[in-house]
């Protein structure tokens, strides 16, 4: 049997790892907090940016702009962007190699092939897992701080419209972490481009989570009746102006709902982690305990088997 | 005078809400020239230049300076895009 002073370190480190997973538990749970609220901020602007490209989309010419059409019948060699958002740390579960499935799943999917696939990975986990399996990652976004700004997106953003304007990408699709609520998330894939008003309408109702604190009022998601507009000083600018910054808005709040969901999962990693420390340390304090009975009890009985025989 | 209209004017930026709330007119820089909005403009769609929106509220008048932007009008709601 092990001796006292070996199980007495054993406690002592299970210990301080359940300090230490309390700690990252707790911290986890602020970000994650923080995250949702955040994620919800870019909300009302794709709301009011979804009901204009609504109503313009009655006007016959909406489907003219590059960004709203779709060229992949029409062209067999073109490619297809991925951006793969993931978190940069482990120690969260399930997080990143579900995301990691959800792409090889859509690349099945999708049936597409190494050449046919530029990637841009937001966060390290799954850039180096795709990097090292021989995929074209052609950007690489890490360090991305919880409190994101939109405009640090615009350089995914511009990326993707440039290579779809030069013809070299068809579609984009965008695979993140969907928070529903703190003990679940979904890994979620969205196409982005080309940008139809069903993607953006999507792309609004998934912006809260079903339940919950943020969960949306009945009435706010119903958009209103479409009117006839005037428009200046053309359909072709407004959409000009408008698409690429829902497109970014999209990417935006995709990186948001990772953080969210990134914290939030890191906080269940780290509470059963906690938990579990607990129950080995207990366990182990019930051996100490009978170790050192059963050696107490052992000099007793030498004790008095030693006096017995010196009578 | 007759008690002024109101109307819902929501001025958002991808990050942000500038400002959300009811007021009596919004005068914007559109690209084909400054005008403003009273309640009940028609439906209008138009992309605005680098300017200055003046809100005229119950509390007095706010300014907000913006680069670019979309404004949309309908229904008594007016929301501007940044």
């Amino acid at each position: 049997m092990a001796s006292l002073k070996n199980i007495k370190l054993k406690i002592l480190s299970y210990k301080k790892t359940g300090t230490v997973t309390h700690a990252m538990e707790a911290v986890s749970a602020v970000k994650m907090r923080k995250g949702q609220e955040r994620a919800l901020s870019g909300r009302a602007y794709a709301a009011a940016g979804l009901s204009v490209l609504q109503r313009l989309s009655g006007t016959a010419d909406v489907a003219r702009h590059p960004l709203m059409r779709d060229v992949r019948p029409t062209r067999s060699n073109i490619k297809t962007c991925i951006v793969v958002v993931t978190s940069d740390k482990g120690l969260a579960g399930s997080l990143n190699s579900g995301i990691i499935r959800k792409v090889e799943a859509e690349i099945m999917r999708l049936n597409l092939n190494q050449d046919t696939i530029v990637m841009i990975a937001i966060g390290r986990r799954g850039g180096d897992y795709f990097a090292n399996r021989g995929y074209d990652v052609r950007e690489k976004h890490e360090n991305i701080s919880d409190g994101v700004s939109e405009t640090e997106m615009r350089m995914v953003t511009n990326k993707v419209i440039a290579w779809h304007t030069s013809g070299e990408i068809g579609a984009c699709i965008i695979i993140y972490q969907n928070f529903i609520s703190t003990f679940e998330q979904q890994p979620t894939a969205r196409q982005i481009v080309p940008i139809t008003p069903k993607v953006v309408s999507e792309m609004v109702a998934g912006i809260r989570p079903a339940r919950g604190r943020y969960a949306p009022k009945p009435d706010e998601i119903t958009s209103h009746q479409v009117t006839a507009y005037t428009i200046e000083p053309d359909a072709d600018t407004v959409l000009a102006f408008l698409l690429p910054r829902l497109l970014n808005v999209a990417i935006f709040h995709a990186v948001l709902e990772s953080k969210a969901s990134e914290h939030s999962a890191r906080m269940v990693a780290m509470k059963s982690a906690t938990d579990k420390a607990k129950e080995m340390s207990e366990d182990l304090t019930r051996t100490f305990n009978k170790v050192r009975q059963a050696a107490i009890t052992r000099e007793v009985s030498e004790i008095t088997s030693g006096i017995e025989s010196m009578k | 005078m007759a008690e002024q209209q109101t109307f819902h004017l929501v001025i958002a930026s991808v990050g942000e809400t500038r400002f959300d709330g009811d007021v009596y007119s919004a005068t914007v820089p559109g690209s084909e020239g400054q005008f403003t909005v009273l309640a009940h403009h028609e439906p209008i769609v138009t992309t605005l230049t680098s300017g200055i929106i003046t809100v005229k509220t119950k509390d007095g008048e706010k300014k907000f300076s913006i680069d670019n932007g979309v404004v949309e009008c309908s229904q008594n709601r007016t929301v501007v895009l940044l």
